[in-house]
């Protein structure tokens, strides 16, 4: 085997304890990073499948840029395209159902949470794709309530030809008469009803509109160049408003789920940085253990880069191994929550999970992070080991004696960083304190071995209490002080856990506050109808006008407040607009404005003006005042931001309030997906509450809630929310428990040859228990109070922050401080507990031969 | 021809009032296939003199020549080659890489050249035969006696087939017996193997085995005897010289 190889692989295997340690902390962010990057593009597959499927065998679909429905006369345009051979437009809607639509049992779970409707012209769509009757006859034009569907939802829903399907529409419940069966269906995504073009724009509220465009052409399935040029002569005749292809319908899903996978990585990636962390404390004990051993090897000649390849080595083997363990591992991981949140997840957003998906993209990214990580945090001290002189084999001191001179320095950069960091909090500029919680944290970094001695003597005057009889406290206190860039390492890598427990639990006192605050406000309604699908609207089936009108008229109903949907872009992003009735809408509900106030309803009112979130400018990188072109279904048209203020319903969607007006004659929607209403003062609570519940039993579309009850609702879905970011919050503090225990380790095995000379002259194994508890107690201490302080300024610049794109009110995080203090605590006893025992089990003689 | 010499060598450690003159002026040599010892009080600079011959470390005035050629001139890595091929280093401690066995420590420095390690391990397999250890080879330093790995360090310095063999104290670990076995195996180096060996020690009785004695004293060279090894009373003669010496 080459040297370098066989040296690394004995040097960790002399190291059994340790190298598991440090392997540990690699293997963990893989984990994380890896894992979850498998769930959210499973649940993106699935999705695209879906969407796959409603754009059916043809060869190209056209759908507006916004996804909504539009003219039919743009057929016109294509006329001069001489490769078109057939071309039908359709008229296609998911409908969500609401639960237990079907089988009215909640106890069973529903096999069907939505279908897809398709509205067809019978006669030209059969030109563009054939329909294998299996039973009864296909749809014809004459038809206005008949419907088609596959075998395998008429087994669903144990219906045959000439029974009646019951669907929820804009108008109430709507029947339809089944006339024909198609085979089963094989494909993934929902099961299609097919109706005639006029039936389905009844249904969906859009009477003489379509929202596809389909058609093939007379090329092979292999001319792709002939193929692209079509497409190109399609796209320049219809124009920019309208895209070639699949539907952008989920646009909106799509956003939010990468955001979620952003954020997912996000915390795999600071788990790996921890890793880092551990790995280049580890190594730089590894330096000082190795002094003797490195000199010796350039005595007797090994070059420098012999030095720096063997330290390289050592990372790499590590690394890899570390990643493969935690690519495995992460596959696991993934697979399992899938599997665990498949029910879950299927009643928010209509997807079936299948199969994870791994992307090559990221076990790529995995394998170059895992085993980066490594490599970088090993470089420096192999460079450092590549210096070692022959001469330092024989002399015992000098490392120490570099890492004073180190000290000197990092403490001035340290001070200078913390100061810089404090300058910032006070100057109060948002983009300041954001970045200033990193430059503090950073900053302490560097400060650490400076304050080591301090923060040890004000500790140790409480050891001392605790083992006063002993005087293991004294020896546990002499050990650190000995080694004081070790003991800061890990008290380094102790308080960016800590930090991080504080600062996220800041983060989420902050947001629970702050979004039952907006739930009270935003929902607090008396009464609430909603789809089952909050914040994907696009699937849902609202109500035509009639119904907020009927409810206004029952006597005790005060005003009435709707919501309407449409989907857009701006410059490619996908744009969620929300159509409210200004005049209306403030006094049911309300928002939370960031930037201007509420005048802002009144300018909704004027003219083209809009509402947006802060995700909205996140996304589109707009400002207050400014004036964006939105994708109509004809065209485009100018809107202008009149203010930023967030709602309950859609913090994580790029979405824009617009006046109900202009979306009637803009984009061409009336549709009610969500309305909220208040009661007059006095009003007969109980006849008031039959008699709206009467009024929506037609709509089972809408689930009808009493506000308060949903806001309770709400809340608890927050808390179950906020549980798992909890969890999530513990996984990160599991590598600074890896990092605390592998320096302990380290140094129970450097001091072996000591703890045997304690032995010998009379220590009982019970005193270097405690010596070696006591010590564990006093490094978490250090970590703990760093910890604490750091957090709470990264919680208050994470707050600042995020109160960007989503209004946050900052709250002091009591529970985060005692969460991180008793994690600080517990760990570090619990770190202490391996070493201790492994100490004290040692055997005298082996020990004073240890070299 | 010299293996080794040096010109008016001069080493002052650190500056101003703390400045140590460890090394004054010195100028000696050792030829071909001759065993030099180095004696003198501690602290007279004999292990500084050691590493300076070693190209370990930088003359503050003066010139290290070996095989003719001037260390100062040379580049880390040209020395890193020089010691690597030319030079063999046995030291008073930490001789040994504790995760390796005696064969492949013993094998090392060639290994670290590039040679193939079956052939590395065979070589140095030989070595340590001739030394004793045909039974020890596949053992670990910890499983060693401090003489057995004295031994091992020994062989290590030989298995390039060095010309000169540098060595600092390295019976100092050990008692009487394994000490005169050492010592007699760095004779045998020298008279056997044809290798020139600079050897320093404090004990009377080791630095009679070799041709010469070169004692130092504040740096500086203050006598030089030559020892003829037939006469069994040169420990004595040593000895009584050391304590005129010392006076
Ligand atoms: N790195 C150093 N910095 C400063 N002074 C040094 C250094 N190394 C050695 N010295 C000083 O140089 C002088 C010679 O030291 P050297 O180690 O060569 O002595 P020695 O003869 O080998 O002694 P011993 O027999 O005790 O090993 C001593 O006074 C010593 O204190
Ligand atoms: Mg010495």
């Amino acid at each position: 085997m080459n040297l370098n190889l066989t040296l690394a692989a004995r040097y960790l295997a002399g190291r059994k304890l340790r190298t598991f340690l440090t392997t540990l902390a690699i293997v963990f962010g893989v984990v994380i990073l890896f894992g979850m990057n498998i769930i959210l593009p499973s649940m993106m597959q699935a999705l695209e499948a879906n969407m796959k499927a409603a754009a059916g065998v043809v060869d190209f679909s056209v759908t507006s840029v916004s996804g909504e429905a539009f003219d039919p006369a743009v057929m016109a345009r294509l006329d001069g395209i001489q490769e078109i051979t057939a071309i039908a437009p359709a008229f296609v809607r998911t409908f969500n159902l609401g639960a237990d639509f079907f089988d009215n049992d909640p106890a069973t779970a529903d096999r069907i949470t939505a279908i897809q409707l398709v509205g067809m012209d019978p006669d030209a769509v059969q030109t563009l794709r054939a329909f294998p009757i299996a039973s009864g006859r296909f749809l014809q034009t004459s038809d206005s309530d008949a419907a088609v569907i596959s075998q395998s939802l008429a087994d669903a829903l144990r219906l045959t030809v000439g029974d009646t399907l019951t669907l929820p529409t804009v108008n109430g419940l709507t029947d339809l008469t089944i006339v024909g069966l198609l085979p089963p269906r094989t494909l993934p995504g929902n099961e299609e009803v097919f109706v005639t073009l006029g039936a389905a724009q009844a249904m969906g509220g859009q009477p003489g509109r379509i929202t596809t465009i389909d058609l093939n052409v007379a090329l092979d399935a292999g001319d792709q160049e002939g193929r692209d040029a079509v497409a190109a002569e399609i796209q320049s005749s219809l124009g920019s408003s309208y895209v070639i292809g699949a539907l952008t319908s989920g646009a909106d899903v799509f956003a939010a789920l990468q955001m979620g996978q952003a954020i997912l990585s996000m915390f795999g990636i600071m788990a790996l940085f921890m890793g880092g962390f551990v790995i280049h404390n580890t190594f730089r004990t590894v330096l000082m253990e190795r002094q003797h051993d490195i000199g010796m090897l350039r005595a007797v000649g090994a070059s420098r880069r012999t030095i720096l390849n063997l330290f390289i080595t050592e990372g790499l083997v590590q690394g890899v191994l570390g990643t493969l363990v935690g690519l495995a591992l992460g596959y696991l991981f993934g697979v399992g929550i899938l599997k665990f949140a498949e029910g879950p997840i299927s009643t928010f957003v209509n997807i079936r999970l299948d199969t994870p998906v791994v992307e090559p993209g990221i076990v790529l990214l995995s394998i170059f992070m895992g085993i980066g990580v490594t490599v970088v945090a090993g470089v420096l001290p192999a460079v450092r080991a590549s210096r070692i002189s022959p001469l330092d084999a024989l002399r015992p001191t000098s490392a120490q004696a570099d890492f004073e001179r180190e000290r000197g320095r990092g403490f001035w950069v340290g001070a200078l960083l913390v100061a810089l960091s404090l300058v910032m909090l006070f100057i109060g500029q948002d983009a300041m304190i954001a970045a200033g919680g990193f430059v503090f944290l950073i900053g302490l970094v560097f400060l650490a071995p400076a304050i080591v001695r301090p923060i040890t003597d004000m500790f140790s005057v409480l050891l001392g209490r605790l083992y006063a009889r002993e005087g293991t406290g004294e020896v546990a206190r002499g050990n650190m002080l000995r080694q004081p860039a070790r003991v800061a390492a890990t008290a380094s890598a102790t308080m960016i856990g800590l930090a991080v427990i504080v600062a996220v639990g800041a983060v989420l006192t902050s947001m629970t506050g702050t979004m039952t605050n907006l739930l009270r406000k935003n929902l607090g309604s008396d009464y609430l109808m909603v789809p089952p699908s909050i914040g994907l609207w696009a699937s849902n089936v609202g109500a035509s006008e009639g119904l907020a009108e009927e409810l206004a008229a029952i006597q005790g109903v005060g005003p009435v407040a709707t919501t309407r949907f449409a989907g857009s872009a701006s410059e490619g992003v996908a744009i969620s607009l929300l159509g409210i009735d200004p005049a209306i809408y403030p006094q049911v509900s309300g928002m939370a404005f960031q930037e201007g106030d509420e005048s802002a309803y009144d300018d909704l009112a004027a003219g083209r003006s809009m509402i947006v979130n802060g995700a909205f400018l996140l996304a589109t990188g707009a400002e207050l005042g400014d004036t964006l072109e939105l994708a109509t279904p004809d065209g485009v048209q100018s809107y202008r931001i009149a203010a930023v203020a967030a709602d309950m319903l859609n913090p994580k969607v790029t979405t824009a309030f617009i006046s109900q007006a202009n979306m009637a004659a803009d984009f061409g929607r009336a549709e009610d997906v969500l309305i909220q209403l208040n009661l007059e003062e006095g009003a007969e609570a109980e006849s008031v509450d039959s008699q709206i519940r009467a009024l929506m039993h037609d709509y089972p579309q809408f689930n009808t809630i009493a506000g308060r009850a949903y806001v309770e609702q709400m809340l608890e879905l927050l808390n179950v929310a906020f549980s798992a970011l909890y969890f999530l919050l513990a996984f990160l503090a599991v590598p600074s428990l890896i990092a605390m225990l592998n320096t302990l380790a380290i140094s129970v095995i450097e001091r072996t040859r000591e703890i045997g000379m304690l032995r010998a002259v009379g220590a009982t194994r019970r005193q270097v228990r405690r010596m070696v508890t006591a010590e564990a107690l006093l490094l978490a201490g250090i970590g703990t109070g760093m910890g604490l302080l750091s957090g709470l300024y990264l919680g208050y610049s994470w707050v600042v922050a995020m109160e960007a794109f989503f209004p946050l009110e900052y709250s002091f995080p009591i529970a985060g401080l005692i969460a991180g203090l008793s994690t600080g605590l517990i760990f570090g006893a619990l770190a202490g507990l391996i070493p201790a025992r492994q100490a004290a089990k040692m055997d005298v003689v082996a020990a004073l031969r240890y070299e | 021809m010299n293996t080794v010499e040096t010109r008016e060598l001069t080493k002052i450690y650190g500056s101003g009032d703390t400045a140590v003159t460890a090394l004054d002026s010195i100028s000696i040599h050792a030829a071909e296939g001759e065993f030099v010892a180095v004696m003198g009080p501690s602290g007279c600079g004999k292990s500084t003199l050691l590493h300076l011959l070693g190209g370990l470390d930088h003359p503050t005035r003066g010139k290290v020549i070996i095989s003719g050629q001037d260390v100062a001139e040379m580049t880390d890595d040209a020395l890193t080659e020089l010691r690597r091929r030319q030079m063999g280093f046995v030291f008073q401690f930490f001789n040994l890489l504790p995760v390796l066995s005696a064969v492949e420590n013993a094998a090392l420095p060639i290994m670290l050249d590039g040679v193939k390690p079956d052939e590395a391990k065979a070589k140095a397999t030989e070595w340590l035969t001739r030394f004793g250890l045909a039974d020890r080879l596949v053992n670990r330093p910890d499983q060693l006696s401090g003489g057995q790995q004295q031994r091992v360090a020994v062989a290590r310095a030989l298995v390039s087939e060095p010309k000169l063999v540098l060595a600092d104290e390295p019976t100092g670990n050990l008692d009487t017996r394994s000490g005169d076995e050492i010592a007699a195996l760095l004779r045998e180096v020298s008279q056997k193997y044809g290798r020139t060996v600079v050897m320093v020690s404090h004990d009377p009785r080791i630095a009679a085995y070799a041709d010469r004695i070169i004692f130092l004293k504040d740096g500086k060279v203050i006598d030089e005897t030559v020892l003829e090894q037939k006469n069994g009373k040169n420990a004595e003669m040593v000895a009584e010289r050391m304590t005129k010496l010392a006076h």
